[in-house]
């Protein structure tokens, strides 16, 4: 085991060709939408990561790549010091062993034939544990961590006997049982009732600190990030516009992205003032990219220099980055003629 | 305006009859913005739709009136209701997007619902469209789109101008912006708000989500298997809610303003099961502070101070209870109390 980052995503990119329309019959161009566009980041061992954005915005692309559920276009992704490009079936089965991933909806990835025990034992089986003891043991184990106690309540029952919190208990158990290293959740709470979805987030929390794991957390609800993550990455069409400290980062935006993200969350509470950011509401174009900043069209604070953004990370605050060229004190409104 | 009284409504399943909604009872001025908040299967969305007499063909009121300028909308013919709804009261449901015709452009759709309900001509009812479009933010020449050209934020807000167009006196928007993204959510949420504002139209807004009530609406329902806990003025409820089930949800609620970083706590157990007659407070199965009162006896909505009411046989405790709710071990016990309940099934 190496110290460096447990995972580093370098120069990621993934692009999906655009079909041709017929008007473009004769256009000999390729189309791409570039979901997700040279990204680089690294998370280290022990740590949460939550990715933001909007839809579109390629933080479930990047989710879905690390566990390998799509293939890069291009880019290199290091666990624990090695590269991905697992070729042989081996390889693959051993890294699929290391990263996990849990989904949205508690109600469509559970198999609604299979009872607990048959879901949460089927991947220890794939990996070759043939005891019936074991297996027995180690799902027991780890519905018992999921907070499904006593597991024996739970494990000949089917997925239309749980709520809809303790679906996704299962679906985590089932995620943790071949003990990962990496646990990659694609809003996990999203369809929980609020009334529950604490429990959810506290239960993630725990895992960290009983089993050590390393976290992405993909989400559009910053709330939820600020809670759970330790850093937040925040994406805007394909690249990172912002990574840092999640409270920093909510606190004190250093990109205009970030500052309208954070402005749009609605708070319950009366006497809470927000810094109103206006912006246009149309949704970007994915596949006609403006020059520079992607964000120029919409961004209440561009100027021409933005047609010139290199997309690169500046560090603005400690250890916060913003792709923004201009310092938070030189961002001015927009004078509209 | 409208006067809701003790409105009860029931379902007819395979499994029997399932109480959705019981005995609920509100008003609403003119102008004014009523939220009704809660989880999945408390009945908000049941409440709604009975407004409009839209409840699926296994729903029925059971009890109750609806009185609309005091007129009781309940076992009005279906005509009279077809001439109420969208020019009376206006409906913007969850997948109200989905919800146009795709073969048709949006301005001719919201041109033909303002042309049957009203005896203006064409050029008029044009015009009526190239206003309501201004208002949500929407360019003229969007009237000419048809569904797929606009995106999900655009539709929503050619439905909201939908509603708008016949001036209704009530709006009812049925989680308007659940499918948007945040920043698009944030925006229309703006707009609905500048609305309602300038056009003094009155809007019962349904959400799961208590932070956009507390953006939007100058008053809150919250309800809890079929039944309203607490109901009072947004910032009275937001400064200091009364009931435990509101005290359970500020707890569970994450938020980017805070600083504490205390852990959010959950409520343990499971909205209760509505097909079975239960007497007592729907909450009590959950409440950390349920007494044998609470089992036997459902508690009325009281008075808590002006603009305030609870429906919690101990609002005099609520002090004590405010300083238990937010320590976690509250909760916990009654964690506890259900898994020792529920027997092991095997």
């Amino acid at each position: 085991m190496s110290n460096g980052p447990l995972i580093k995503v370098e120069k990621l990119t993934k692009y999906y060709p655009v079909r041709r329309r017929l008007r473009r019959l004769f256009d000999r161009e390729q189309h791409y939408v570039r979901a997700v566009d040279d990204i680089s980041l690294e998370v280290e061992r022990g740590e949460i990561l939550g990715l933001a954005g909007e839809s579109g915005s390629g933080k479930t692309t990047t989710g879905e790549i690390i566990v390998r559920l799509q293939e890069a276009t291009s880019g290199v992704i290091l666990l624990d010091g090695h590269p991905l490009e697992a070729d042989t079936r081996a390889d693959r089965k051993r890294f699929r062993r290391e990263v996990q991933m849990i989904f949205q909806d508690p109600y469509e990835t559970l198999n609604p034939r299979f009872n607990v025990f048959e879901t949460i034992a089927e991947p220890l089986r794939i990996h070759g544990v043939r005891l019936k003891s074991e297996i027995a043991r180690r799902v027991s184990e780890s519905l018992e961590i999921a907070e499904l106690k006593p597991a024996a309540n739970y494990l000949h029952r089917f997925p239309h006997e749980l709520s809809g919190g303790q679906r996704q208990r299962v679906a985590i158990a089932r995620g943790i049982v071949l003990e990962p290293k990496v646990l990659i959740a694609d809003e996990p709470v999203s369809m929980l009732d609020v009334s529950i979805r604490a429990d959810i987030l506290n239960l993630l929390k725990r895992l960290r600190r009983r089993m050590g794991l390393t976290m992405i957390y993909v989400s559009h609800d910053l709330a939820t990030i600020k809670y759970l993550c330790d850093r937040i990455a925040v994406m805007y069409l394909g690249k990172i516009v912002e990574i840092g400290p999640a409270d920093e980062v909510i606190a004190y935006p250093q990109h205009p992205y970030t500052r309208v993200l954070v402005s749009s969350v609605p708070v319950a509470d009366p006497d809470y003032v927000r810094a109103e950011v206006s912006v246009d509401d149309a949704p970007p174009d994915q596949i006609n990219l403006p020059e520079g900043c992607r964000f120029t069209p919409r961004c209440p604070f561009a100027q021409s220099d933005c047609a010139g953004c290199d997309h690169r990370l500046l560090e603005r605050r400690p250890k916060q980055f913003s792709a923004c060229i201009y310092t938070e004190a030189e961002l001015k409104p927009r004078s509209i003629p | 305006m409208l006067e809701v009284q003790n409105l009860s409504i029931e379902y007819t399943t395979e499994d029997g009859v399932l109480k959705a909604v019981d005995d609920v009872s509100f008003n609403l001025q003119r102008g004014e913005s009523l939220g009704i908040v809660g989880e999945s299967g408390c009945g908000k969305t049941t409440v709604a739709k009975a407004l409009l007499r839209l409840l699926p063909e296994n729903g029925a009121i059971s009890g109750g009136r609806v009185l609309f300028h005091g007129e009781n909308l309940v076992g009005k013919s279906p005509d009279h209701m077809r001439r109420i709804r969208h020019s009376k009261i206006a409906l913007v449901s969850q997948s109200a997007m989905n919800s146009l015709n795709p073969v048709y452009t949006v301005g001719h759709q919201i041109r033909e619902g303002i042309l049957a309900h009203s005896n203006i001509g064409r050029h008029a009812a044009h015009a009526r469209c190239v206003e309501v479009f201004g208002m949500v933010g929407l360019e003229e020449k969007r009237l000419s789109s048809y569904p797929h050209q606009l995106s999900g934020g655009m539709k929503q807000r050619a439905i909201i101008a939908m509603a708008l167009s016949l001036e209704p006196d009530i709006i009812v928007a049925d989680e308007p912006t659940t499918a948007l993204d945040v920043v698009v959510q944030g925006r229309i949420l703006q707009r609905i708000r500048a609305i309602q504002r300038q056009i003094s139209t009155s809007m019962i807004f349904i959400t799961h989500d208590i932070s956009v009530v507390s953006e939007i609406c100058e008053r809150i329902i919250v309800m809890y298997g079929g039944k309203i806990m607490e109901q009072a003025d947004s910032a009275s409820f937001f400064r200091a809610p009364y009931h435990p089930y509101s005290l359970g949800l500020q707890n569970a609620f994450p938020s980017i303003t805070d600083i504490t970083g205390e852990e959010l706590v959950s409520i343990p157990g499971t909205p209760p099961n509505l097909m079975q007659e239960q007497p007592g407070c729907r909450f009590q199965e959950r409440c950390p502070f349920a007494t044998s009162q609470c089992r036997s006896r459902t508690p009325p909505l009281v008075k808590v101070k002006s603009n305030h009411h609870a429906a919690c046989w101990y609002t005099d405790q609520v002090n004590d209870f405010r300083t238990r709710a937010r320590n976690r071990d509250t909760w916990e016990a009654v964690r506890t109390r259900i898994e020792q309940q529920e027997t092991p099934q095997q």
